[in-house]
């Protein structure tokens, strides 16, 4: 069933946290170029499943393969080498690292997969231009608004150029202006073929972006639709 | 690696706080046990120290100057790699009646030699001059210890033999290998009829029992059968010598041990609140790609940086505050080479602290290695509220103003920083209350040995000596020494060898009059009681084992045709008073002896004086009272027990910073991670004020019940490990020293836990109060 273009395959993923059924029996496919949209009422499991295609959390049953690998069959620090080379993430709360200035948190990201320092704070200020925030390089994140922040995080997240960028409600704490740029950055990827999986509340977002909607309800896949790009 | 030391970096820089904290820990620890282990070292080092300088005999062999010739024992030489002798040697009995009370009826050996150097035992003359011609001898004293002056009478200048033969003290030297009493010259030993030869030996390895009896063994062979008559060894004169500092080195291993353990608690506590106020920053580090290994080696790193400055810095601090103290310690001993900070310490300090740090840090780095990403990263902004709400609703019944219930419930919101902050209050508290009670009775203590509290003796001059002689009876004399203008205390003595029904062994008791019970002697009880009627004895549990008795026994006493029947109702402590023999009252002496006649300079008094005397003058008024009445200083303190007394305060002053900093980082790391709750409650109408009290009284809570729960527990420490520390150092600690604590001074540490946790949490409390709530919203 597995194609070469198959980023992510979900088999039957389920997801227990004590009496708490998060996930249950989640079977999903995303092909390379795709942008999928996880929508759903808040506690469905959106940002669980996130997790175990992350690898951040292990599923409870089921398989979870992302470009070929199987996530179950490795041990924590496989897991992180599978997360530094393959995967980008941005989270609603941007989680940069406070003690570093934005140029950095962004250039750290290579240093882990063995990039020279002089190198990485290259591409990342390459980055940081394209995303229109080099002037603010060297703030720390404590100094910078959240859409910059988030900015920083997309930078971070481009940084080894992932086969998968995952965001989980991206512009949830943004306001819609700053929202709105962090959509059209992501539309943008997109086009020039970045894989992504996106959770979010906002209908608009996933419209714009997604070419598929993922609908969640009780940690099961309630409804999938297509939407004919825009 | 290169991003791991990129993360690290940033966070050491960004922790500044922390880091200050964790390396000043390490810095005042690696000071104290370079102090400590410094003391340990020169206590147990200066024997071997002196006995390398003086070129100490590791074996002296006596041998049968009839079974063995000169010739013989110079040309055997089994292994040895330097010799001296033969020198005569003989044994002689004193006076009984001589002027030197030490040496009155006691067996003499005495050796002929020509000078006092040689290849083997060098004799140090710190007093007058070595032996030239006939009638001179050298006697075999310890130096007077750092402090005290050597006091000789005119009479001390005499020793005269059980035959009437009499010498003249033409000098006092000391042999650390005691290789006899006293020193005649070479051609001077004949008259006293030597029978014996004494050869003295070093050896290339002589450090063990074993390595001595195997020289011992070779220097048997080869001589004809019973030429050796008796050997002694360099280990056993050691063993004795070494007693008298011996004392404190348990006491100052048992501090050494508890910097060290207090150390690692608070490092590992002050890297466990990293860890726990980091789970946001653990779950970045992981979303980002980083294996738990290098999460841990973040976190190690930014302990290690700290932790080495510190060890680097305090090993130098240690080292150079040991050494003006040790010198000052050592110098009285009679052990003139300088001491000071042997270079194994210093490299044991180097390579141990870190060690010890990064070991109490792998504990709490292993739970960032274990936490799962995903917890990390949410757990980071979830306090848990079921338990604290419920908790609140309970507190909110009570009378309180809302931001002090509302404090009060704040740490049960987070229980496992809760935990940690209590944690370290709690072993802050016990620390101190341990280390100041255990340095006090260290000070007791030594006051006892130096007779703090009886520092003025008096014996009046015998009648021989050719001085003038005091016309007065006993209780004219204590009534004549309670009228010099500064006296406070009189207490008189006599010292009258008995004989215990049914016990060979004659018995030393020691009757006592005037003042005794208040001057501090009574306070030397280990069990039992002090005198309190008559026919009551009290004595040190070494004379009672000699004896055969305990506590609550009965002996009947016997001098001359009178008997007593008496009680023994304590034990006291050897050191007092004087050496170990039994105590007993006067009004017991006057049972058992009615009509013996007290020969003045038989009585011995010991005087307290009024603070501020100048003593001089006062040793000078006495004597002008009564020219018959020797007078001297007993008191002014031993340099080593001042030393130890100092080290012991110092080490618990490092202790207390120590403990002191655990606790303030602790509640101020706790505090910070609270900044979010104050904006919040800021938000929903808090003044900046109520944000104060409640954060104040939150860690108040845990400094209050830290204090009540570490002082106890600080009580029994002392209570267990003292006793036990005493029992290594063959010390019975009467009840009075172990009686440290005074209720003021424990509501003092009590409080004291309570001031850091409140000034702790204040300062950070009052600077997140002052930012805006954006300020603090923005930075979540
Ligand atoms: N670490 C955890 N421990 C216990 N229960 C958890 C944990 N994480 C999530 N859950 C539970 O699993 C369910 C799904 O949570 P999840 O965070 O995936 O929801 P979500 O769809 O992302 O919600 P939201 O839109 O509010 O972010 C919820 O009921 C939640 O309470
Ligand atoms: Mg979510």
């Amino acid at each position: 069933m597995t194609t070469d273009a198959t980023v992510v395959l979900l088999d039957g993923v389920r997801k227990e946290y004590g009496d708490t059924t998060a996930l249950d029996g989640v079977s999903l496919s995303i092909r390379a170029g795709e942008a999928v949209a996880v929508m759903g009422p808040s506690g469905c499991g959106k940002s669980t499943l996130l997790n175990m295609i992350a690898g951040l959390d292990r599923p409870t049953a089921g398989t979870v393969v992302v470009q070929g690998e199987d996530l179950g069959r490795k041990n924590e620090t496989g897991l992180a080498l599978f997360r530094r080379h393959r995967i980008g993430m941005i989270f609603q709360f941007f989680n940069l690292l406070d003690d570093l200035p934005a140029l950095d948190n962004v250039a750290l990201a290579a240093q882990l997969t063995g990039s020279k320092a002089g190198p990485a704070r290259q591409r990342a200020l390459e980055l940081l231009d394209e995303l229109g925030i080099a002037d603010r390089r060297n703030a720390y994140p404590a100094a910078l608004s959240g859409g910059e922040r988030q900015r920083v995080a997309v930078a971070r997240a481009l940084m080894n150029r992932p086969a998968l960028l995952l965001a989980d409600e991206p512009t949830g704490a943004l306001d819609s202006r700053a929202g709105e740029q962090v959509m059209d950055l992501l539309l943008d990827l997109n086009q020039i073929g970045q894989t992504l999986l996106i959770v979010t509340h906002d209908e608009r977002l996933a419209t714009r972006c997604a070419s598929r909607v993922v609908e969640l309800a009780d940690g099961r896949i309630a409804r999938e639709r297509t939407l004919e790009k825009a | 690696m290169s991003a791991v030391w990129r993360a690290s970096r940033a966070a050491v820089r960004r922790r500044r706080l922390q880091t200050f904290v964790i390396g000043l820990v390490v810095l005042l620890s690696t000071a104290s046990i370079v102090v400590a282990l410094a003391l340990l070292d020169a206590s147990s080092a200066p024997f071997d120290r002196a006995f390398a300088e003086r070129r100490g005999a590791h074996v002296v062999a006596t041998y049968d100057a009839a079974a063995v010739t000169d010739a013989q024992l110079a040309g055997h030489r089994p292994d040895v790699t330097a010799i001296a002798g033969p020198f005569r040697q003989a044994t002689v009995d004193t006076s009984r009646d001589g002027n030197v009370p030490r040496l009155q009826g006691r067996p003499l050996t005495v050796v002929g030699r020509a000078d006092p150097g040689g290849p083997v035992d060098t004799v140090d003359i710190w007093h007058g001059r070595w032996v030239t011609g006939p009638g001179e001898v050298v006697l075999n004293e310890a130096p007077p210890a750092a402090g005290y002056q050597a006091r000789f009478r005119p009479e001390d200048d005499r020793v005269t033999l059980a035959d009437g033969t009499t010498f003249t003290v033409v000098g006092r030297g000391y042999s650390i290998s005691r290789t006899a009493d006293a020193w005649v010259a070479p051609d001077r030993i004949a008259a006293l009829r030597p029978t014996t030869v004494q050869m003295l030996y070093r050896f290339a390895d002589a450090g063990t029992t074993s390595e001595v009896d195997g020289h011992v063994a070779a220097l048997r062979t080869g001589l004809p059968p019973d030429a050796l008559v008796a050997t002694q060894s360099h280990l056993v004169v050691k063993e004795t010598i070494a007693a008298g500092p011996g004392a404190y080195v348990p006491f100052l291993v048992v501090f050494g041990v508890l910097g060290l353990i207090v150390a690692v608690l608070i490092v590992g506590n002050v890297v466990s609140g990293a860890v726990v106020s980091g789970y946001r920053h653990i779950g970045v580090l992981k979303a980002m790609g980083f294996t738990p290994r290098q999460v841990v080696a973040v976190y190690l790193a930014m302990v290690s940086v700290p932790a080495v400055v510190g060890c680097v810095l305090g090993t130098v601090l240690g080292d150079l505050g040991a050494r003006p103290l040790l010198r000052s310690a050592f110098l009285g001993l009679g052990f003139g080479a300088e001491v000071g900070v042997a270079p194994w310490i210093d490299v044991a300090a180097l390579v141990g602290a870190p060690a010890v740090v990064l070991l109490a840090a792998l504990v709490p780095a292993l739970r960032a290695y274990r936490l799962s990403a995903a917890e990390a990263i949410s757990a980071g902004s979830a306090p848990r509220p079921g338990r604290a709400l419920r908790v609140q609703r309970a507190l909110g019944g009570i009378r309180l103003p809302r931001a002090v219930s509302l404090g009060l419930g704040l740490p049960f919101a987070r229980p496992a920083r809760t935990a940690l902050t209590m944690a370290a209050v709690v072993l802050g508290v016990v620390t101190v209350t341990f280390a100041t009670g255990m340095s006090e009775t260290v000070r007791r203590y030594s006051d006892l040995t130096d007779l703090k509290d009886t520092p003025i003796a008096v014996r009046p001059l015998r009648p021989d000596g050719g001085q003038p002689v005091t016309q007065r009876s006993v209780p004219e004399v204590e009534q004549l020494l309670r009228s010099v203008p500064g006296t406070t205390r009189v207490a008189g003595g006599l010292d009258l060898e008995v004989s215990i029904v049914g016990d060979r062994e004659p018995a030393t008791v020691y009757f006592v009059r005037g003042d005794v019970p208040a001057m501090g002697f009574a306070d030397q009880i280990v069990t039992g009681r002090w005198l309190r009627a008559p026919d009551e004895v009290v004595a040190p549990s070494t004379v009672l084992h000699d004896h055969g008795l305990a506590v609550g026994d009965r002996a009947t006493v016997r001098f001359g045709a009178r008997e007593r029947s008496v009680t023994v109702v304590g034990e006291i402590m050897s050191t007092a008073p004087g050496w170990p023999r039994m105590v007993a009252g006067w009004d017991t002496f006057e049972r058992l002896a009615p009509n013996y006649r007290i020969l003045p300079h038989e009585m011995y008094y010991a005087l307290a004086v009024a603070p501020g005397t100048d003593t001089g003058r006062y040793l000078a008024a006495i004597r002008t009272a009564d020219p018959g009445l020797d007078v001297w200083d007993n008191g002014g303190s031993n340099s080593y027990t001042t030393a130890v007394v100092a080290l012991s305060t110092v080490l618990t002053l490092l202790l207390g910073l120590v403990a002191a900093l655990g606790v303030f980082n602790t509640v101020v790391l706790n505090t910070r991670d609270r900044r979010r709750d104050l904006g919040m409650l800021k938000s929903i109408g808090m003044t900046p004020r109520q944000v104060v009290v409640m954060m104040v009284t939150s860690m108040a809570a845990l400094g209050v019940v830290g204090g009540l729960l570490g002082v106890p527990l600080g009580m029994l420490a002392h209570r267990v490990v003292v006793p036990i520390t005493a029992d290594a150092a063959n010390l019975s600690l009467a009840k009075a020293l172990l009686q440290v604590w005074q209720p003021g001074g424990l509501a003092l540490l009590a409080g004291a836990g309570l001031a850091i946790t409140v000034l702790g949490a204040l300062l950070p409390a009052r600077s997140a109060a002052r930012l805006t709530i954006a300020e603090v919203l923005h930075n979540e």
